[in-house]
């Protein structure tokens, strides 16, 4: 079955959801949305680094990323010293611009550098992260003007849930609608026959690591436009989620392999475990062992999976 | 061989320090006014300056040497919160010669070395806001135990929901579920809650320092505890993470959040009316403390064993086994936050 990896993600939210439901009665109903929002920081990136994971590389330095990126467009827009007060018309495109840049940076080191890219963006991870913490100076920043709190919060019409399906979409239609997306596969798949097929591996891989900054600055965005506060924790620890979405989400980590619809459902699961055990009567203690939970979720979904191949090439042959 | 690398890259990066102290002490020697025996040199430092918490501290240090005709004052610090700078600090001063050094540290180990040299040397070294290893200092200046925050938190919150009879029902939302500070508190946290019965708490979450998870823990606390009340945001993450949630989910009022914080931190939540009180110490009259107890101690006043001591205009101050205690918490509402910019 082609949509195996969907179909078990799609059982596990179902799960869930009837898990939750036994809760609390109205739990779809009233945390679908929520929950939507929730997941769009790491929905977003994802978009981004599962493009590069098909590639044949990786970008492990999204966490940091964002957190200087929000540090930095929490310093141009906050209205209270040391922010500079810039309206944050302004102050985002500098942020993607800047965003863009940095990813474009990482993929020169990659492609140019030849460093490996788990090495390469290791090393941001933890430079990106120094970058931060001395563009901040230690404290939080707060105190964001309305209009770009508008965009994190918008009361009647999720203006972020609503971008995030469009970038989306993009993704999907650009992986399978365009040359460029079946371009991207094909350096993941098979070098040596992309390379004779003409395609540039080095222009390719560029793109989608400077994509990935470009959506890394959007998620930080919409990030500090919901939150309203930004810290030196800011982003920590984003990376791994990222990663293990794509990677639950069926993109083969050695490239070349792998749907968009898959890392989207990964995204709502990963996002939901947290709320479904917040409904769950799981007493003080028993939440200490949140993490722990999850990871046996991922564990499941995963492993589950790859049974259920087994068994059936175990059958064919 | 990396070994080899670095063992050369330390030496010569000690040999570089060391070098720059030297002529920075030598330089001092000639122009500042050496202090004399009864002339007492202390140096503050903060876990890092620029930021208004710790610049607030300095303002009541200074007030407190100008006080004290016999002090002098030295303020400084790193810019970011970095133990290995704070040591290269404490390196310098001990060249330098002053008699105190009070230090707010930003780790204990890595701290310990230079705090011993600089008690070999003759130093008095205090520690204040966040404690050395115990036997690298001969006082902490405590600015509030664990008892008075946790217990203060709950108090504060009974009291803004209606006093001793306050009815409803209380979430603490945490750090991680092994940070100690926030353990410590919760225990005391507990303890106090019993003394009023009808607040019941009915979930305790560990979002760890994420933003996000302390939203989304606090998002779903409210709608699954439709009686809820108030919540405990214990951490510098989950106390915003839990106001913006109470007012994204339109409970602005309804629900009231408190935890500790600097006032400017907290201060849209305030004027929004998700917090009704943000608890703190007296950040002014901890440096103030600091400055009379590092001044006592030099001088003899205040010795090991003591049980009080005077301090200025704070009057007389706890000392309980080789802590000095400052105290009291301090409350900001709507009616005071504007008074305090840190």
């Amino acid at each position: 079955m082609k949509y195996r990896r969907e179909a078990s993600l799609l059982i596990l939210v179902a799960v869930l959801s009837l898990l939750a439901t036994l809760f609390d009665g109205s739990f779809v109903r009233d945390n679908t949305l929520d929950i939507l929002i929730n997941s769009i920081p790491t929905m977003i990136i994802s978009c981004g680094v599962m493009l590069v994971i098909i590639t044949g590389e990786i970008d492990i330095s999204v966490g940091s990323l964002l957190g200087l990126l929000a540090a930095i467009l929490a310093l141009l827009c906050s209205t209270v010293s040391p922010g500079l007060g810039i309206h944050p018309y302004l102050a985002i495109p500098i942020v993607l611009t800047i965003g863009t840049l940095i990813g474009l940076g990482t993929g020169c080191l990659v492609v140019y550098g030849r460093v490996p890219s788990i090495i390469a963006t290791l090393g941001l991870l933890i430079a990106l992260d120094g970058a931060q913490d001395w563009l901040m100076g230690g404290g939080d920043i707060k105190h964001f003007p309305q209009q770009l709190r508008n965009l994190g919060t918008g009361t009647k019409l999720p203006i972020n849930l609503i971008f995030t399906i469009l970038v989306v979409v993009a993704t999907g239609l650009l992986c399978r609608k365009t040359a460029l997306g079946r371009r991207i596969y094909a350096v993941g798949s098979n070098r040596s026959a992309a390379r004779l097929a003409g395609i540039s591996e080095a222009k390719i891989k560029l793109f989608v690591f400077a994509l990935t900054g470009l959506l890394t600055a959007m998620a930080a965005t919409l990030w500090v436009a919901k939150l309203g506060n930004v810290s030196t924790s800011t982003g920590a620890g984003l990376e791994l989620k990222v990663v293990t979405c794509v990677v639950v989400g069926g993109i083969a980590i050695r490239g070349g392999r792998g749907r968009l619809l898959g890392v989207v459902l990964a995204v709502i699961l990963i996002t939901m475990i947290r709320t479904v055990l917040n409904f769950m009567d799981l007493g003080s203690e028993a939440v200490k062992w949140q993490r722990a939970i999850e990871g046996v979720m991922i564990l499941v979904a995963v492993t589950s999976d790859h049974f259920s191949q087994r068994q059936q090439s175990g059958g064919s042959s | 061989m990396n070994k080899w690398l670095s063992l050369i890259g330390l030496s010569l990066a000690s040999l570089l320090i060391t070098g720059c102290s030297g002529s920075d002490s030598e330089r001092d020697d000639g122009t500042s006014t050496r202090p004399n025996s009864d002339r007492i040199t202390i140096a503050l430092l903060p876990k890092l300056k620029g930021i208004a918490y710790f610049t607030s501290c300095a303002e009541g240090a200074q007030q407190a040497a100008d006080e004290l005709d016999n002090v002098e004052l030295i303020y400084n610090g790193p810019t970011t919160a970095s133990a290995d700078k704070q040591a290269q600090m404490i390196d310098k001063w001990r060249l330098q010669g002053v008699d105190v050094i009070a230090v707010a540290a930003n780790d204990p180990a890595v701290l310990s070395e230079s705090l011993k040299k600089a008690q070999d040397a003759g130093i008095t070294v205090i520690t204040w806001d966040a404690d050395a290893q115990a036997e690298d200092r001969s006082f902490f200046v405590n600015q509030a135990t664990a008892e008075a925050i946790g217990g203060g938190m709950v108090d504060t919150m009974a009291n803004d929901l209606g006093g001793p009879d306050a009815v409803g029902e209380v979430a603490i939302i945490s750090a991680t579920a092994t940070a100690a500070n926030q353990n410590e508190w919760m225990k005391h946290m507990e303890t106090r809650l019993q003394s009023y019965p009808n607040l019941k708490l009915v979930a305790t979450k560990f979002p760890g320092e994420d933003q996000n998870a302390a939203f989304q823990d606090s998002q779903d606390l409210i709608k699954k505890h439709p009686n809820l009340k108030g919540i405990f945001g214990i951490s510098s993450v989950s106390f915003p993470g839990a106001a913006e949630a109470v007012k994204q989910a339109g409970k602005t009022g309804e629900i009231l959040v408190t935890g500790l914080s600097t006032p400017n931190d907290m201060q849209p939540y305030v004027k929004g009316g998700e917090v009704k009180t943000v608890v703190l110490w007296n950040t002014q009259d901890l440096g103030y403390l600091t400055v009379y107890a590092a001044a006592a101690i030099r001088s003899g006043e205040l010795q090991p064993g003591a049980t009080e001591f005077t301090a200025g205009r704070l009057g007389k101050k706890q000392v309980s086994g080789d802590q000095i205690l400052l105290g009291d918490i301090l409350l900001f509402t709507t009616e005071n936050i504007d008074q305090f910019d840190f």
